[in-house]
């Protein structure tokens, strides 16, 4: 005869001619909610009727389950059983550990049933304990692959604890190993856990093994645990397509919702394929794992189902809610997230599994130009604050091993914003970041690479002087037998500079790199060992490129000289702030400080995102800059005799007299900033110099939006001080154009002014037509604004750092040109 | 079209060229050398972004 199952109506044959023989699950009172409240509720009618609709799903038997916290489980099993007996066709699976209640169901069940389960967990004595009550009341049994250290993970451990459990049961207690079903027991591969990604492999393998190596024995799997965590609609598929494999594999039973179970036929192509990717870990797709391609497919897969759909999913798999909030840098409801993915992952899981690919994602996006860099930032913020909550729950050394990459602003340049967001960027990619912060010293930089053990240094300027400063720091470098890689980032540089000057000089990789993603890049790239110091092109080497301006000039010496209104310096400080605001460029705060560049989007869609997000966040700061006091424009100008001698011009005040060299272009058209300013011999000339500043309320508010992680906010504010200075000294230079009686034809928008359509120009000193900072030493002395609260660094730079100077020129032919 | 410099406002109009590095009228930006840059700032041709 061959195993079978009986209730008082009807046999059910283990080994179905067409396999599995479905066990319904929802008949449990730990896999189903409604089974359980109505348990709870004492309601055993309402529990009948899910074992009914088990049955007409197409379950041949129901797994009956009671054990449930507070509830005497025996009670209430003879309870369900008594009333199962007599009104279901199909047989039970007692669903129990606890012997007592096990033997009282064998007593009162009317037919032949199967317990649920025995094990190895105590070593041998609770399995001893109900193989004696099978061998009693001749049930069968299903075995699972659990022994005293716990759930068997690999095949080979299955496949051994199901030889322990089979020797003891057949070989002691003379049970037919036919009467036994071994289940192997999957994890779940919907959690985004490393350590779990074949698990489905190791389950199919133990399925075929134990078959194997036990002839007559037949197994069982709980198929649904493999999707746990993901959303409703993929778990259908993947249980659906894991069912069929293991089934392939020799599955005899399997314990389902069967009515949830869809023919492999009725599963579309694609998703099939997903769903076998994951199954068997397959990776397509290098950026991608198997689990990330999955939900995605799945995701993409259901845009057209309603809202409701998509909420409902939503509280179903916090994994793909929380790819989603860091993509969408929402911070709504982020601890409550992680607190339910924390009962069943963990958390370096969670980071690495999800958080890390989510920025990963952003970081694609951003590099497609369909994410623009605040948004970005919102992402990072939100990744920080999921680690920020998850770093404490984890153990120290899971951190151990990250890539550290060290990053610092070179000596004599205060500017962070850059290094700042590659720090934001790296670190929410999970590296380790030392930031050194600014104006740091070649040495400082050596030791402490040696000391943090960097594996990548990062140097960051934004000053022409700062691309120099790396230039020449690197044989120092070289010299004191550092190896790691360099990765070089700057306004002022350029892939070509990188090549042709930094390569050379050290002897492991130096790279370009143009942003923070290309810093992250960089850093991937190491990883993958495949970073390679930047070249150039080779057409771009031979060609060498022009700077912009006109190649034959003449510089016109016959201008009349203005009269200032007064000799020497002077100080203002009441500059009401509501002046500046209409010279801010606010195409170069939104497009460049703030990153609200066009991108993908069409014409439209860009003026709706400038209309409806990026003006509404600049009104906001315009008026919180006002009403809570950032912006105290102060400015220190004056007028001064003075002539120019060859490539200097040299400025009186009272009886001493300043030299300002500047360098010459060595192409042509040849220009010198001393070119625009009349010699001795033509009569002298007036020479303008100021020193502008919004005070340091917005370098203090930058800083502590910094500290806090704020990182949008940061980018925001810091953008926002920057043009605003700069805004304060087109403002300044135009007061200075109308003292000097120049003011002739001003420009009526800003377009005008950023490409000069005014008399004369000024020079900012550390840009490009007069890079030297030490020209700030005569400028002090000439300015004194000291006295305004504006400091000089020992490198020449200005404190606070939103203060800017200039010499001003007022030639007509004066304009901007670089050296 | 069009292009606008995301550093410092500076727009190419295709229509004028860009006289400071002999670009002639009526060059389409696609049209101007891969290593063109802003006449004001310096910077390369990938800051810019499209204006219409």
């Amino acid at each position: 005869m061959k195993p079978s199952l009986s209730s008082l109506y009807q046999a059910v044959e283990l080994r179905q001619p067409i396999p599995p023989l479905l066990v319904g699950e929802r008949t449990n009172a730990n896999g189903s909610k409604l089974f359980r409240e109505r348990l709870l509720a004492d309601d055993f009618e309402g529990c009948l009727r899910i074992g009914l609709d088990q049955e007409a799903g197409g379950a041949q038997v129901l797994d009956l389950c009671a054990a449930y916290a507070g509830r005497d489980e025996t009670k209430d099993m003879i309870r369900l059983v008594s009333l199962f007996a007599r009104s279901v066709k199909a047989p039970l699976m007692i669903d129990s550990t606890t012997p007592d209640c096990i033997e009282a169901c064998l007593k009162i069940y009317p037919g032949r049933c199967i317990v649920n389960s025995i094990n190895l967990e105590d070593g041998g004595v609770y399995l001893r304990r109900v193989c004696r009550l099978l061998r009693k009341y001749g049930a069968a049994a299903v075995a699972l692959t659990i022994h005293e250290k716990g759930m068997a993970m690999t095949a080979a451990d299955k496949i051994a604890t199901a030889r322990r459990i089979h020797d003891i049961a057949v070989g002691e207690f003379g049970l037919r190993p036919s009467d036994l079903l071994f289940d192997p027991l999957t994890f779940t591969i919907g959690a985004g856990d490393e350590t779990l990604r074949d698990a489905a492999v190791q389950t199919l393998e133990a399925i075929r093994g134990i078959k194997a190596a036990l002839p007559g024995v037949g197994t069982i799997l709980g198929i649904s645990n493999i999707s746990f965590g993901l959303s409703p609609a993929s778990r259908r598929a993947l249980n659906s397509v894991f069912l069929h494999e293991a089934v392939a594999a020799g599955l005899d039973a399997a314990i389902v919702d069967a009515a949830k179970i869809l023919p492999l036929a009725s599963i579309p192509e694609a998703d099939r394929e997903v769903c076998l990717d994951l199954l068997y870990d397959r990776v397509r797709d290098s950026a991608k794992t198997p689990l990330t391609r999955f939900i995605e497919h799945f995701r993409a897969a259901k845009g057209g189902e309603t809202g409701e759909r998509e909420a409902a999913a939503g509280k179903e798999r916090p994994e793909a809610a929380l790819f989603q909030q860091v993509v969408k840098g929402d911070p709504e409801g982020l601890e409550d997230r992680l607190s339910i993915l924390l009962g069943r992952v963990q958390p370096l899981a969670i980071i690495n599994d999800i958080l890390v690919p989510a920025m990963r994602h952003v970081g694609e996006l951003f590099g497609r130009g369909e994410l623009l860099l605040p948004f970005v930032l919102q992402s990072a913020e939100v990744m920080k604050k999921a680690v920020a909550l998850l770093e404490p729950l984890m153990e120290r050394e899971a951190s151990a091993h990250r890539l550290t990459v060290l990053l610092a602003t070179v000596q004599g340049d205060v500017h962070d914003i850059g290094k700042n967001l590659v720090d934001i960027i790296l670190t929410n990619n999970g590296y380790r970041v030392i930031n050194l912060g600014i104006k740091v010293p070649a040495e400082t930089i050596i030791e402490k690479a040696r000391e943090h053990r960097a594996d990548i240094i990062g140097l960051s300027g934004l000053l022409v002087k700062s691309a120099i400063v790396m230039k020449e720091s690197l044989p120092q470098y070289q010299a004191a037998g550092l190896r790691m890689p360099i990765l070089l980032g700057g306004a002022a540089l350029t892939e070509k500079f990188v090549a042709e000057s930094c390569v050379p000089a050290y002897e492991a990789p130096v790279v370009y790199c143009a942003d923070a993603f290309a810093g992250l890049r960089a850093v991937r790239a190491f990883e993958a060992g495949a970073l390679a110091s930047t070249r150039l092109a080779a057409e771009s080497r031979e060609k060498t490129t022009p700077k912009p301006g006109v190649k034959n000039v003449e510089i016109r010496r016959d201008v009349p000289t203005p009269t200032p209104p007064f000799y020497g310096y002077r100080h203002v400080e009441d500059i009401p702030v509501a002046d500046i605001f209409p010279y801010v460029n606010e195409q170069a705060l939104f497009r460049g400080r703030w990153g609200y560049r066009r991108a993908k989007l069409s014409a439209d869609e860009y003026a709706a995102l400038i209309r409806d997000t990026v003006v509404p966040l600049y009104k906001d700061l315009q008026r919180r800059a006002i009403e809570e006091h950032w912006l105290a424009p102060k400015a220190a100008y004056g007028y001064f005799h003075g002539f120019a001698k060859d490539d200097t011009v040299y400025v009186r005040d009272g009886d001493r007299i300043h030299a300002f060299p500047f360098p010459r272009q060595s192409e042509p058209p040849h220009l010198c900033i001393a070119d625009f300013f009349k010699t001795e011999e033509e009569g002298g000339d007036v020479v303008g110099f100021f020193v502008v500043t919004i005070g340091d309320a917005m370098d203090r508010l930058t800083h502590e939006l910094y500290k806090a992680d704020r990182y949008h906010d940061y980018l925001i504010a810091h953008g926002f001080g920057v043009e605003v200075t700069d805004a304060l000294a087109e403002y300044w230079h135009a007061v200075m154009r109308r003292e000097l009686g120049i003011a002739g034809q001003e420009p009526s928008e800003i377009a005008g002014f950023v490409t000069q359509n005014y008399q004369g120009s000024r020079y900012g000193f550390g840009y490009p037509a007069c890079p030297d900072l030490e020209a700030h030493r005569p400028v002090f002395e000439l300015l004194r604004p000291e006295a305004l609260g504006i400091t000089l660094t020992e490198n020449m730079q200005m404190v606070p750092e939103q203060t800017t100077s200039a010499i001003v020129a007022h030639h007509p032919q004066a304009k901007y040109f670089a050296v | 079209m069009r292009y606008i410099c995301a550093n410092c406002g500076y727009i190419y109009d295709p229509a004028r060229g860009d006289p400071m590095s002999h670009i002639p009228p009526d060059t389409p930006f696609e049209d101007l050398p891969e290593d063109w840059v802003c006449p004001i700032c310096y910077v390369a041709k990938d800051a810019f972004d499209p204006m219409d």
